[in-house]
């Protein structure tokens, strides 16, 4: 050991590896003097004299005198992994060479922020801006695409699937199946709107129409029907249109036990009225209906 | 000749490899993406500050705006142009409500950065969500053609936007511990500052989120630019799993 230079002395791998060398050393000494290995012993103990030979040669090692040292007693040589592993408890001294250098313990990476991180190596570009770009172009034309109008109704494609199940559910929703009726939803039933004047009156609009499976119809109730009803200025009677026809309501009775308030009433030219069908009087035993 | 090598400094790319000033705000997502060590020192060296933010600026307002569009377009074109608009508006509002309270919250546990460079590193998390988000736009398009499911494509939506948000907090942390990394005094309690920092974050932009609705509109609904005001956005997600569990009918 004495014969290294200082330059060697300073490395720290290289003490480590003197250190196991040493340590080899010693043990093959050991088993010198120690009974003839019994059988099965692992091949490392016929090697042994080999790599003593090769150390000394190599290391300049003077031959030492054999110590009458605490001799291990002999066992069969632990495979290489568990020698790796472990000292056992009762070796000689070639062991406590071997923790005065204990295996050097890889030190916790520092995170980054910590005290001597170092960011890694700066990656090259990929021309991310490039592809980007791209697809910044695809996704505008995509939203353009979904919201050019595909028919004559000027119905897009991403609103053209039937949307029964994107409604949400509320008062006032217009509905239609697949017949020409048009019913409005109030208070969990559908109210029939009874004529085109009443869907007017109502301030309705054919955009205002949802078209939905005969099926979502069926889950609700069937409420009053939404009638209109017609007045005209210089008459005091009023119809209720229905079907087309006008409907004389008797008297005031008549009207509320039918549920009409006043704002159902629609003033009309009573020519219009006059040219109307006279249907059924309400109640229905009122008699024949006066003109307007 | 100046603004150009600050550019370079934004990008992270040698000065041979100019690019106009539109593809160098887009290139700002390839350094925040792949070398954001380098972006984050940089942050806090404070080299090309403005450029920076500029160039986050830009990207993020852009994709948001795509991606708002995109959830528009379920409703109507008035509501695509609408939620183009107001989805940049969402998160720079609520970037401007936040970052003040992060800031001095910073300052008082020791920390050395400036409110510039706060919001930087806060224009970082938007831009990852933002450049994410636009990743997402297909998805979204594609489920928008397929199918007619409000309440699902809303839930989509609430989901994509949180993945896209965790990312971009994630990219926060990061940022801020590089950032902060000067300062050891307080470093623990100031983790814990933008820890809460983020809750108070998340809850402000629900909030914002619901004051600035709808984004995505209701298909049995005129368009509003903004709707009444009224319950909340938790209630509103639990009620829309409901539905969709068929538990209850949104109303």
């Amino acid at each position: 050991m004495s014969d290294r230079t200082p330059e060697e002395s300073t490395s720290t791998t290289d003490q480590i590896l003197d250190l196991l060398l040493d340590a080899l050393v010693e043990r093959q000494r050991a088993r010198h003097t120690a009974p003839a290995p019994r059988a099965g012993t692992t091949g490392s103990a016929w090697r042994a004299p080999a790599i003593e030979e090769r150390v000394n040669t190599e290391r300049h090692v003077e031959p030492v005198e054999t110590k009458p040292a605490p001799v291990p007693v002999p066992r069969p040589e632990p495979p290489a992994a568990e020698q790796r592993r472990s000292v056992p408890e009762h070796a000689g001294p070639a062991s406590h060479a071997m923790h005065v250098a204990p295996r050097p313990v890889p030190a916790r990476e520092p995170a980054p922020g910590d005290e001597g991180w170092e960011p890694p190596a700066r990656l090259p570009s990929i021309n991310m801006g490039k592809m980007l770009l791209r697809l910044v172009i695809l996704v505008a034309v995509l939203i353009a695409l979904v919201n050019v109008p595909v028919n004559k109704y000027g119905t897009s494609l991403a609103r053209i699937l039937p949307e029964s199940q994107a409604l949400v559910i509320r008062d006032g929703l217009v509905l239609k199946g697949s017949g020409p009726e048009i019913y409005i939803l109030d208070n969990d039933r559908l109210r029939w709107i009874s004529s085109l004047d009443a869907f007017e009156h109502l301030g309705l609009t054919w955009e205002d129409v949802h078209l939905v499976e005969d099926s979502f119809l069926e889950k609700f109730q069937e409420g009053l029907a939404l009638h209109v009803l017609l007045k005209c200025g210089s008459s005091p009677h009023i119809y209720r249109l229905e079907n087309e026809q006008k409907r004389w309501i008797r008297d005031i009775d008549a009207f509320t036990a039918e549920g009409h308030v006043w704002e159902d009433v629609r003033f009309v030219s009573c020519k219009y009225l006059r040219d109307l069908p006279a249907g059924p009087s309400i109640p229905e035993d009122a008699g024949p209906a006066p003109e307007p | 000749m100046k603004q150009s090598s600050a550019m370079d400094s934004v990008i992270g790319r040698p000065q041979t490899e100019r690019h106009g000033g539109g593809m160098a705000d887009l290139a700002v997502i390839e350094t925040i993406l792949r070398n954001r060590h380098h972006f984050f020192i940089e942050i806090r060296d404070g080299v090309g500050l403005n450029e920076k933010m500029r160039a986050m600026l830009i990207s993020s307002i852009l994709f948001l705006a795509l991606y708002g569009a995109v959830l528009g377009s379920t409703h109507s074109l008035w509501q695509t142009l609408s939620s183009a608009f107001k989805l940049p508006l969402l998160f720079l509002a609520t970037l401007l409500v936040c970052s003040p309270t992060l800031y001095f919250f910073n300052v008082l546990f020791g920390s050395n950065q400036s409110l510039s460079q706060n919001v930087a590193l806060i224009l970082t998390a938007i831009t990852v969500t933002a450049v994410l988000l636009l990743s997402f736009a297909p998805i979204v398009v594609f489920f928008l053609l397929t199918t007619a499911g409000y309440q699902f494509f809303k839930l989509m939506n609430v989901a994509i936007f949180s993945i896209c948000g965790i990312v971009g907090v994630i990219f926060l942390n990061h940022g801020m511990r590089i950032v902060s990394s000067g300062g050891r005094e307080g470093a623990t309690a100031r983790r814990w500052v933008m820890w809460l920092w983020v809750l108070v974050y998340a809850f402000v932009g629900s909030q914002m989120a619901w004051t600035l609705r709808p984004f995505i509109g209701a298909p049995s609904m005129e368009f509003e630019l903004f709707r009444q005001l009224g319950g909340n956005f938790y209630t509103n997600v639990f009620t829309s799993i409901g539905e969709i569990l068929g538990f209850l009918v949104v109303r």
